[in-house]
């Protein structure tokens, strides 16, 4: 991904509550290349209020683009009401959100994709499958245009 | 309520009064055919005796008639004074053979006394009769002056009144007899109509518990028919979300256990990575290149370990969850009556410490509430809301927390109700979830609280519920039976 070519750098939001899983995402996004900043929370509170900014509008985050790393099992709520909140927003709703999460109920995939997910990710419990699949990802994320938020 | 139908014992004695009732009954119908029959005896024989006084007084009259019509012609030799005196003279004999008909056995004897004396007195009457005809009219009358006959008379009634006096004292004693059963009779009758109406009492009353009874019965089973339908539907949602809840369950734990065994698996490999750069390295040390990737995997080491410490312990800590849950679970209810007040002021004991250095205030309004249930674990399910309640109250206002109870459709509930920070409505059925919390992460916790709350609550028979206003205060309502089930109390 050319932070050049867009004119504004992409920014990766993580909402990962396992420090451990949100070590091991961001070594592999790096070492797919991938160097842009990337703000990791490990709960859903504090990464709606970071994506929806002070006003609670997503204003601070207008005419830029963010990228949506999303766990769906958080301590405190569902990733499935921050997905909710970011595709309700007039601000952020067209940035994507990758859902990365151990859950491969059929159901919650669906949902997710209803809700306006962009991609699915089940977390392979074995770790090449695993480093392999968040590689791949990273080099997906260098090849796809992210569109900027009004 | 008391009714007159309650007067009367249930059924065995009521039964064995109507019995003695009906005996009663039956004894005073026997006295009074045996009375009626002995009245109609003793009617016969006063009868007979009434019979022996006329005609003993029949006999006397016609020997008077007689004796009448023989002075009467004796004095004007009339013989229209013959035809009384031959009309009594046979009469006479009519009356005796009635008078020996209708005397007792005894006196016959009499009866033939009277006889004989009744034919010399004829006899003389004839004789002066026949002495006047023939013109001997003086002859006669010497006869009649001698009182030969006045003799007979007296001879008769003297031998006629023991008779007389006996018949009269047989009157007089059946008399008597009648009288009395006739008062007897009387007695019976009033008697036996109030035991008539006793029994049809008793039967009424019977007949009106057996109609009541019928009909309650009839009242419970259209109750039952109605309530069973509600029941199966009650039973099938309840199952329908227990099953649900072990699927949620077994979701939940295999996630949250996978989700660490990710982090061993990952920084294994990491670190196994690592050994490659270190091990050239140390083949060639001088190449710089080389060093710069040692250094860069041995920084890494460290950060590696410790997340793999933190995963094993947080399975551990999971497991460990998992295993005081199903111990929880496995753990026999003892019930034993509970005085919901002194266990409540207990539970607000416990956290009366955290309370006070919190600023904040707890307060029972008394339920004078008693119920049978497994003490500990009212103690877990209140201490635990309780503990849940100071631990969230809202920061900037004082917290109040309020515990109060009371009886409703036969159950008990109990509200724990806090002005604290309140829960999001997404997140109200979460909170029940294992492992699961809500709101900030400002305190510590790993979501176990409310699901053990909530499986013990529904362990004794009871739900819980909740309602919240995000920011204003939770409300936990805990609903409970009386007496939990095969307690074998009340």
């Amino acid at each position: 991904m050319s932070d050049q070519e867009l004119g504004m750098p992409v920014e990766i939001v993580m909402v990962e509550d396992d420090e451990g899983h949100a070590q091991l995402i961001e070594r592999n996004i790096r070492r797919a290349g991938v160097n842009n900043k990337l703000t990791a929370f490990t709960n859903g509170t504090s990464a709606l209020s970071y994506l929806l900014g002070p006003d609670g509008q997503g204003t601070v985050h207008a005419r830029r683009s963010l990228l949506i790393l999303l766990d769906l099992n958080l301590p405190d709520m569902s990733g499935v009401d921050i997905l909710t909140k970011v595709k309700a927003n007039t601000h952020i709703k067209r940035s994507p959100v990758v859902v990365l999460t151990t859950t491969d109920d059929q159901t919650e995939i669906q949902r997710c994709y209803d809700l306006g997910a962009n991609v699915y990710i089940t977390k392979p419990v074995n770790y090449e499958n695993f480093a392999n699949a968040i590689r791949q990802l990273g080099l997906f994320l260098s090849v796809i245009q992210v569109p900027k938020n009004e | 309520m008391f009714s007159w139908i309650d007067v009367l014992p249930g059924g065995r004695g009521t039964v064995f009064l109507l019995l003695s009732a009906v005996l009663v009954l039956a004894g005073l119908v026997g006295a009074s055919l045996w009375m009626v029959g002995d009245t109609s005896s003793r009617t016969a024989e006063l009868g007979r005796a009434q019979r022996v006084l006329d005609s003993a007084s029949q006999v006397l009259g016609e020997i008077r008639d007689a004796e009448t019509g023989q002075r009467g012609y004796l004095l004007t030799l009339d013989p229209a004074y013959l035809d009384p005196y031959r009309g009594a003279a046979t009469a006479l004999n009519v009356r005796l053979d009635a008078l020996e008909a209708s005397v007792l056995p005894v006196d016959r004897p009499l009866v033939s006394k009277v006889r004989e004396l009744a034919k010399s007195k004829t006899v003389e009457l004839q004789l002066t009769i026949d002495l006047a005809a023939g013109g001997r009219t003086s002859e006669a009358r010497a006869i009649v002056q001698a009182g030969r006959g006045k003799s007979i008379m007296d001879e008769i009634r003297a031998a006629l009144l023991p008779l007389t006096d006996r018949a009269r004292g047989r009157v007089s004693a059946n008399l008597e007899a009648t009288r009395s059963n006739v008062t007897f009779l009387a007695i019976a009758t009033g008697l036996g109509a109030v035991v008539i109406v006793f029994v049809a009492g008793i039967s009424l009353i019977l007949s009106v518990r057996q109609i009541r009874g019928l009909e309650a019965a009839q009242a419970e089973i259209r109750s039952l028919n109605e309530g069973l339908e509600q029941r199966v539907l009650d039973r099938t949602s309840a199952l329908t979300q227990a099953n649900d809840e072990i699927q949620r369950f077994a979701y939940i734990v295999s996630h949250d256990l996978r989700s660490p065994l990710v982090n061993v698996m990952g920084f294994t490999s990491e670190i196994e990575a690592a050994v490659a750069p270190i091990e050239e390295h140390f083949a060639a040390p001088d190449d710089g290149k080389k060093l710069e990737g040692a250094k860069t995997a041995l920084a890494d080491l460290p950060d590696s370990l410790k997340f793999i410490r933190q995963a094993t312990g947080r399975m551990d800590r999971l497991i460990n969850a998992i295993l005081k849950l199903a111990r929880e679970g496995r753990r026999e209810l003892v019930p034993e009556p509970v005085k919901l007040d002194t266990l409540l002021e207990g539970v607000i004991g416990a956290v009366q410490h955290q309370v006070a250095e919190a600023g904040a205030e707890i307060k029972l309004s008394p339920t004078y509430l008693d119920i049978v249930s497994d003490r500990i674990a009212l103690e877990q399910v209140f201490g635990n809301l309780v503990d849940n309640a100071v631990k969230y109250l809202a920061n900037g206002r004082p917290g109040r927390i309020s515990l109060t109870g009371r009886r409703r459709f036969g159950k008990v509930e109990i509200t724990v109700e806090d002005n604290g920070r309140g829960i999001a409505p997404q997140d109200l059925e979460r909170v029940f979830e294992l492992f699961r919390r809500a709101g900030v992460q400002d305190k510590p916790g790993e979501g176990i609280g409310l699901a053990h709350t909530r499986a013990l609550v529904r362990r004794l028979g009871g739900n819980i519920t909740l309602t919240s206003d995000l920011g204003a205060g939770t409300r936990f309502i805990v609903e409970l039976p009386n007496v939990l089930e095969g307690s074998g109390v009340g």
